[in-house]
This record gives structure tokens, sequence and C-alpha cells, in this order.
């Protein structure tokens, strides 16, 4: 009764006039970098930080968690008509999406893709919003050992567990963590890794990061190879309504219930973004049709565009972006990039997400979680009978299109801080960004252990400074124990599982990932 | 581009082993990232070595962080190094339909296709064994060095619009009149956008007076 009185207050300061236009823009400006290839919400996000400076914080943080609702829609549109994934959480609905299309089902397709984001986004943002006070009771019992191991959680999960290769993901978050040292340490004052340079002692701005890896890296990335690619495919033509058949639904329902259960769980985990829920719900489908035909009930279809494999993989992904957030807003815990970027709004804004968030803030949670439902509802009217349309986004010129996102970046990065410095800094941080991509190194570990690598270390150094020095302190407590003990069993599944693929290769085909963060 | 590729083993690259004397070199250029990843691990280790830590500190002090992180970077060089000897080309996704697009042949003409042609780069005139289009990428991030420059002293609306022409020219943009035009439509936008509409605080350089 408490959660539904909070939510209705959380109602009631959304549907102003002001934070419903916030949540507008939002969800357009998501569904666009979601449907265009290369962008992502992680991004449009970092490119609207600094601007966004002067906002009151409920309606950037309604537009923020729009855009990032909005990515998660507008990412397959590319996918089921063109074959060319927006984002690499629809890499997995491309594969029976774009099959479909071809089989002239493509307003089927769309459909089911746009009614399961929709279905994911509701029901993760209500079990965030009525299960947020189990968050909150757990989160409470963190002391520092906690803290540090939900860190070193993170850090080994996107770096060495989702990451296609240990090495480079590591690579990846030892970088992250070298940038987040820089400037001077807060508790005892040294300056560390500044050279002597008095705008390098606040350190390296969060802005100047994000926007260099993700926008300057990409911008470079796509210039490299720009005018070495083919032609662009065109998109599959739709007709007919945007509607499903009741033969369809009686298909699409429970491959959207069982996308689900794949997505809510994995919010909650920094795996890095929703795409390995995509692909395990994509997995459980096509294993399950190959069951029902075997029992004869049905022809397995996929291979040909079975409906399940557009529906399961899209509820997947947008049930990561509820969960996602009540990881971030409960625990203060990033799991995926964008959710990382989200967190330094909120420090940007001087406050901290984590469980006093829900008291100190309560009037912006609540108004935030009721404009998810609000934003859901948008992208549903916005996606369902509009998809055709977004699809000719991709007719904008490719060169205005990364002018605008250079110029746009260059602007963020002077506006957040109006040091030429920092503009020094975008050029260096967009090479390495280019680099990473360029040798297939994950940027999302970066950005992870940029944010909570300050956290991290000041926890370790809180705890030994508690235990005197004793190491053992780090790892006491059963929650503490448990989550060494869950990371210590993933390194070991995917340690084991790599030596497995390594010796018969052709059996485990990962599927590939863009760059896309 | 496009992702679901299947992943072709990493023929492309190795191919071409042994026929010309850098060829070693084919699918090792990631060996400059793991030397590089060293390079900032020892640099950094150094750094924390020399730090001057204030007496007041108590218990673990500023040093402890950066100096596990640095010493774990000279290893994940050095691992990263080892794997790309052993291993050339551990990128088989990104080389492999790299290579595939350069093949199909549709080298999109800019004003200068000979440059940009497959069979040079292939040839192996950057013993690095780039694919990479280092041109549109050096005119990039020319417009962003001469951005970063011009800022101050021109102005957002010139430097701006100076900016967006130079990466929308270097993306293969063919008159110039026109990309100008465009360009500066951009910056005045942004202008009226942020610095009317958002209240941000960008340089009016030499045309403060008339703006």
């Amino acid at each position: 009764m408490d959660t539904l009185m909070l939510l209705g207050g959380g109602f009631a300061s959304a549907l102003t006039p002001e934070n419903l236009l916030w949540a507008f823009v939002g969800v357009v400006l998501g569904t666009a970098v979601g449907v265009l290839p290369g962008l992502g919400s992680a991004m449009a996000v970092a490119l609207l930080l600094p601007v966004t400076f002067k906002l009151d914080p409920t309606g950037a943080f309604i537009m923020f968690t729009a855009v990032y609702y909005g990515g998660l829609f507008g990412d397959s549109t590319t996918s089921i008509l063109m074959n060319t994934p927006g984002n690499s959480s629809a890499i997995a609905t491309a594969i029976e999406g774009h099959k479909m299309a071809r089989r002239g089902k493509a307003s089927q397709a769309l459909a089911t893709s746009a009614i399961g984001a929709f279905i994911g986004a509701v029901v993760s943002t209500a079990v965030v919003a009525f299960f947020s006070g189990v968050i909150i009771d757990i989160a409470l019992r963190f002391g520092p050992a906690e803290y540090f191991a939900l860190a070193v959680f993170a850090f080994v999960a996107t770096s060495a567990v989702v990451a296609q290769s240990m090495v480079r993901g590591l690579i990846a978050l030892t970088l992250g963590l070298g940038i987040a040292m820089v400037g001077i340490d807060a508790q005892s004052g040294a300056a560390r890794f500044t050279l002597g340079v008095p705008s390098l002692f606040e350190g390296i701005g969060i802005v100047t990061v994000t926007v260099g890896l993700l926008a300057l890296g990409e911008v470079l990335h796509v210039a490299s190879r720009i005018h070495r690619q083919g032609p662009d495919a065109r998109p599959v033509k739709t007709g007919g309504t945007l509607w499903l058949g009741r033969g369809d639904l009686r298909r699409a329902i429970p491959a959207w219930l069982r996308g689900l259960g794949f997505g809510l769980p994995f919010g909650t985990i920094p795996a890095g973004g929703s795409e390995i829920p995509t692909f395990l719900a994509y997995g459980t489908e096509r294993k399950l049709s190959q069951l029902r035909a075997r029992r004869g009930k049905r022809p397995d279809e996929f291979g040909k565009g079975a409906i399940e494999g557009v529906a399961a993989p899209e509820a997947a992904a947008s049930a990561t972006a509820g969960t996602a957030m009540g990881a971030l807003l409960g625990l203060g815990l990033p799991t995926s990039a964008t959710a990382a970027i989200m967190l330094a709004a909120f420090q940007q804004y001087g406050m901290q997400p984590g469980p006093l968030l829900f008291e100190r803030n309560a009037d912006l949670v609540w108004a935030l979680l009721a404009s998810l439902f609000i934003g859901s509802v948008m992208l549903l009217i916005l996606n369902l009978p509009f998809a055709p349309l977004w699809a000719k986004l991709l007719l904008i010129p490719k060169r205005y299109l990364y002018a605008g996102i250079t110029g746009f970046a260059a602007l963020g990065v002077y506006a957040s801080s109006y040091a030429i410095t920092d503009l020094w800094l975008l050029i260096l941080l967009g090479l390495l960004g280019f680099m990473m991509r360029r040798y297939a190194i994950p940027v999302a570990p970066v950005l992870i252990a940029v944010i909570l690598g300050p956290l991290a270390e000041s926890e370790l150094r809180r705890g030994l400074a508690i235990g005197q020095g004793d190491v053992g302190v780090m790892f006491t407590g059963p929650i503490t124990l448990g989550i060494y003990a869950v990371i210590l069993s993933a390194v070991g599944i995917v340690v084991v599982a790599r030596v497995r693929s390594s010796r018969s290769p052709a059996e485990t085909e990962e599927p590939k990932t863009p760059s896309t963060v | 581009m496009n992702p679901l590729r299947e992943s072709a083993p990493p023929v492309s690259s190795g191919d071409a082993t042994g026929h010309t004397p850098d060829s070693w070199w084919r699918g090792r250029s990631e060996l400059f990232v793991g030397v590089l990843v060293i390079g900032i691990g020892a640099f950094l280790a150094s750094q924390t070595l020399t730090m001057h830590v204030p007496d007041t500190s108590t218990g673990p002090g500023p040093r402890l962080f950066p100096g596990l992180v640095s010493g774990l970077m000279v290893v994940l060089g050095a691992l990263l190094v080892l794997q790309v000897v052993r291993r050339p080309t551990t990128a088989p996704q990104e080389e492999g339909s790299e290579s595939a697009d350069v093949v199909d042949g549709s080298v999109e003409g800019s004003e200068d296709t000979s440059a940009t042609a497959p069979a040079e780069v292939r040839g192996g005139s950057e013993h690095t064994g780039s694919h990479s289009d280092w041109r549109t990428v050096g005119m990039v991030l020319a417009a962003v060095v001469a951005f970063t420059l011009l800022l101050q002293p021109l102005g957002w609306l010139l430097s701006g619009a100076l900016l967006f022409f130079g990466v929308s020219w270097a993306f293969g943009g063919k008159r110039p009149l026109f990309e100008a035009a465009v360009a500066l439509v951009y910056s005045a936008v942004v202008q009226l956008a942020f610095v009317a509409g958002l209240g941000l605080n960008l340089p009016s350089g030499i045309l403060g007076g008339l703006l």
C-alpha cells in the first residue's frame, strides 16, 4: 500500500507538462539513437550530460532514463527491416526478425518486438517499484567490505566474464582505474599522476572520458572505414496492419514471458548490458521450437523467421533496463554502460544513488519510476505504428550525422568545464577509444572502472584502516563471501568454457557483437 | 558493418605471410597496443614510487591502489603481447568483415580514389598491417585539433562551423559551398539553442561585438 501511495505521488509530479516534455524528448532521442547503428543510449546520455547542467535534476533524469528505454525500443527496427542491428542488444532479434520481414511478415515482426519491449519495460519497472523496500534493506547492511566486493564483482563481470577476450577486458579495466586515479587523492591529499598540471588536480572529468571514448572514438572508427564500405542495405518494405493475429499472439505471449525471465535477473548483474540475456532467450526459444517439432506439434520455424525468436529477446532486452535502474537507484551499482553514466550524472547533481537516495530524494526517485511507466507507453505509441518511419533516419547523410556528433562532443566537453585542456584530453581519449574499437577491446569496463574505481579504492582503504592492516577484514560476513563465491564460480565457468571452445572452435561459435555501447 | 556476418577464420591477413619483408607484422599490429599498455603501466608505477605522500595520512596510503593497478597493467600488456605473437589477428570479427568489405571492392571514390585503393593498402605501405583509412582519420583529427586551437580566438560560431565542415568533408562531402553553409547553419542553431535556450557560456571570439 505504501508503495502505491509513493508511486501515486510520483505520477503526480511526472505528469506535469514540463516533465512530460522531457520524457517525450528522451523517448524520441532514445529511439533515434537506437535506430541508428553505431549510436547508443550511452553515447546519447554522455552527450546530453553537459548541456543539461542547468535543468532541474528530476527533468534531466526523466530524460536520461527515457533515452535508455528508448534505445532498447528503437534498436530492433533496423534489425528487422535491414538486418543491421542498431545496437548490440538487438543482434539476437535480427536473426529471426529479418527473416520474418523477408517472408512478408515485417509488420508482425515490428509489432512483436515493440510489444515485447513494452512488456519488458513495464514489468521490470513494476518489479523495481514494488521491491525497492527489499533492495534497500539489503543495501543498508552493506559496509566497506561488501561495497568493495560489489565493485570487484562489477569489475570482474564486465571485464573478464562478459568480454570476449579476458586479457582485453582486463586491460580496459585497468585503463579505466588508471584514469580514475588521476588527481588529488581525497583521503591523503597526495597528487597522483597529475604531472604537475594544475588542471589535472581535480581529475579527468567523467564527461570528457565518456564523450571521448564513446562519441569521438566512434567517429574516428567510422572515419577509418567509411570509404571502404559496400553500399548500404535497403530496408524491406512493410505493408498491412501493424497488429498481431490470434495465432501470432498465442505464440508470442509465452515467448515474451520467458524473455522476461531472462531479462529481469540479468539487469541486476553488472554484465555490461542486455546482450547476454537476449542470446540466452533466443537460444532457449530455438531449443523449445526443436523440441515441439520433435513431438510433432509444430514444424521448427527457426531459420525461416520464427516469431518466438523476435518476441523473447526483445522482452529480455528491455526487462534488463528496468532492473538495471533498480540496481542503480537502490544499490548505487551500475550494471550497464548507460547506467554507469547515469551514476556519474547523479554525482554531478550532488546525489549518491544507494539506499539513502530513497530517503533524501524520494520525490525524484518516485517521479522517475512513474515517468518510466509513462515513457514506456509513449514508446509503444511511437514505435508500433511508426517503426517504418524511424527507419528513414538512416537516410540522413552519414557525414552530417558524424559531423554533428563531433561538434556536439567538443561543445559538451568544453561546456562542462570551460577549459581548453579538456578538449586536448578529449582528443587523446578519442584516439584511445578508436584504438580500443579497432583492436576489439571493450569500452564498457573502462566506464565502469572510472565510475566505480574511486568507490572501490576508498572502501578498500577504509576497510583496511578499520582492520588495521589485516586483509582478512575484507573477506568477512555472509554477503561478502557470497559475492566472492559468485565471482569465482563465474570466472571458473568462463575459463572452462573458453578452454573447451578453443579445443573445438567450430562448436561454440559466439555471435558477434558490434562495438556499440 | 554487419555484425551478423559469420566470423570467418582470420585468413585474410595471414595469407600474405612470406610475401613481403615486413609480413611478420601482418595481423600483429596489436603488439603496439600491448607495448603501449606495458608502457603506461611502467609509467604509472614509476610515478607511484616517486609520489610525494603527505605525512598526515594514516592506514593504507594513496600508493596502494596505484601500485596494484600499474602492476596488473604491466602483466596484462605482456600477456597481450604473448597472445598476439602466438596467434596473430586475434580480432577475427573485426578484421574478417573489414577485409571482406575491402574485397567487395566498392571503394567509394572521394576526390582521390587511388589513395584508398585496397591494393595499395594491402601491399603493405603501412608496416603495421593496418586496414584503416588513415587519411580520413587524420582529417577528422585535424578538424578537432583546429577547433581546439581556434575556439577561444574565433568563437564557437566560426570554429564550430569549421569543425563540422572538416568532419563532413572528410566523410566524403563534395560541394564546398553547400557544406560550408550547412556547417554555419549547424553552429548557429547550436548557439541559439544552447546559449540562448539553456544558458551555456560559449566563447563568442572575434564576432563578440556583433552578437
